[in-house]
């Protein structure tokens, strides 16, 4: 187990490097990729994936929002291969006009190979972010961009996701430069603040370990846990939460600041609950994230807050990120995120996966989402 | 020795550059010669123009953007539309001007002024100053 952990501290502890060597290698790949007139023929794009893959179109997509102006819609795999019309075949015309960024590390994942089949026959402009040209998904759409970014020691997938977001942002910058809903000094100045996240990266796990240690530690007897963020941060609040089931096998759910107040404030036996509350100090949501924090105290919930305002929660329960604008935090909130799961599966002698044994042991290879027939008709 | 200057444009547009230009005339301590003024940019461009109507300069402004309007179908897809536009413009424009001075004064007439011509802008930009003279 103590290896397990290892593997994954190295993965968490080498993403500044990869930021700062990865994205103007994925900016190059991206800058051409899609003609000029393409760009101006966009009126919507969707990203699609599963799993990490949705996960980081979750995180992208206000930003490219923002920066575009254009209707930017995350949206799974499955809901853009049969629920996007529900079934029903649009006429290819009214298509026209969609860009569908289809997200898959390893370009294999069965519905999002579907559901770019799908949107390119039915007339969207499709373009795979994957690091496999050669996939099922690589070649399904008409564009690929490339994201693949040396591997690291085997654990749950964060290099990978990583790599996803970066390949989504700049993409996104890219349409906003094309399109002049940014400047070219300005997207440039986006692509240096990005990989300038590699500065406040270096080290940071290093810093935030012995409190995830200690504190997750302390919570290894329970058996659910909570992750909490709005905007951008719902996509890391969705991604830690995946990490833990698949890192400790403990039930992990995201939530948004707001419909925390609507729903999960209900959870009986609070204190056995923990929560993670991921909340840039420039967030729009700021201030609900304020009150939620005044919230889980109310209700005895255990809890953390990765944020970089100091001020945002009591000196034990605070994850102190660099400061960084709310767009990016999701780059770096990947450190307090999986760290969370590395630290629980190891307190609790969890293997990863399961160990794709015994019940699990289907899912070696990853064939449930690689074997599942593609409908195309 | 030459002389960079800083600017950040806020727009695309003619911008007077005169009072710099006139200032580092007077500091280079010269009387007699030449100066040459040139932008280290190819997407912008230096120019002569009256200062007396603004609109006059929105109208040779204009008349670039005519010629050279801003499309998306230039084959120089690296940047942006505008900027595959703007180097058409500066390279018809061109990226320098030379000027006589004599007893300290520049050799301009009553309506002429030294203008950075953005096209484009926002940006950050320099303009270059050499003197050849005594």
């Amino acid at each position: 187990m103590t290896e397990q952990r290892d593997n994954f501290l190295s993965q968490i502890r080498s993403l500044g490097e990869l930021v700062k060597t990865e994205t103007m290698a994925i900016e190059a790949r991206a800058r051409l990729l899609l003609t000029t007139p393409e760009i101006y023929g966009i009126r919507q794009i969707i990203l699609t994936g599963s799993g990490d893959s949705f996960f980081a179109a979750v995180a992208a997509a206000p930003a490219i929002r923002a920066w575009t102006g254009l209707p930017v819609q995350p949206m799974v795999s499955m809901e853009a291969s049969r629920y996007i019309d529900h079934g029903v075949a649009r006429e290819s015309g009214r298509n026209r006009g969609i860009l569908v960024v289809a997200l898959s590390n390893s370009g294999e994942g069965a519905r999002v190979v579907e559901a770019a089949t799908r949107l390119r026959a039915f007339g969207a402009l499709t373009l795979a972010l994957t690091a496999n040209n050669d996939s099922r998904l690589g070649k399904a759409c008409e564009r690929v961009l490339n994201v693949a970014v040396p591997s690291g020691a085997p654990a749950p997938g964060t290099r990978s996701y990583v790599a996803s977001l970066l390949g989504a942002y700049l993409l996104g910058i890219r349409i906003a430069e094309v399109l002049m809903t940014k400047t070219m000094d300005e997207a440039n100045a986006l692509r240096k603040e990005l990989t300038d996240l590699s500065i406040g990266l270096s080290g940071l796990s290093e810093k935030l370990e012995p409190i995830v240690e200690r504190t997750v530690g302390g919570w290894a007897g329970f058996h659910a846990a909570n992750f909490i963020g709005s905007g951008p941060s719902f996509g890391t609040a969705s991604f830690a939460a995946a990490k833990l089931v698949e890192a400790a096998g403990v039930h992990a759910t995201p939530q948004d600041a707001e419909e925390f107040h609507h729903l999960d404030f209900f959870v009986d036996n609070p204190a056995s609950v923990p929560a993670i509350l991921f909340a840039p100090a420039k967030a729009l949501s700021r201030t609900r994230a304020k009150e939620l924090v005044d919230t889980l105290t109310m209700i005895q919930r255990p809890f953390l807050v990765a944020t970089d305002d100091p001020d945002f929660a009591p000196a034990d329960r605070l994850l102190l990120l660099p400061a960084t604008s709310e767009l990016f935090a999701p780059i770096v909130q990947t450190v307090p995120a999986t760290l969370v799961a590395a630290f629980w599966a190891h307190a609790i002698g969890a293997k990863h996966y399961r160990g794709h044994a015994g019940l699990w042991a289907g899912a070696q290879g990853a064939t449930i989402v690689r074997n599942s027939p593609i409908e195309l008709d | 020795m030459v002389k960079t200057y800083k600017l950040s444009t806020d727009r695309n547009g003619l911008i007077d550059i005169t009072p710099q230009v006139e200032a580092a005339l007077a500091e280079s301590g010269l009387s007699d010669g030449i100066l040459l003024v040139s932008i280290p940019h190819s997407t912008a461009s230096l120019t002569v123009m009256s200062p007396w109507d603004p609109l006059g300069l929105e109208d040779v402004h204009d008349e670039i953007n005519r010629i050279v309007p801003t499309r998306i179908d230039f084959k120089h897809q690296y940047d942006t539309p505008q900027d595959a536009s703007a180097h058409v413009k500066a390279a018809i424009v061109g990226h320098s001007r030379s000027f006589f001075f004599e007893g300290g004064k520049l050799g301009l007439g009553h309506s002429q002024k030294i203008y950075f011509w953005e096209f484009d802008g926002p940006r950050s930009r320099q303009f270059q100053i050499q003197f050849v003279g005594q």
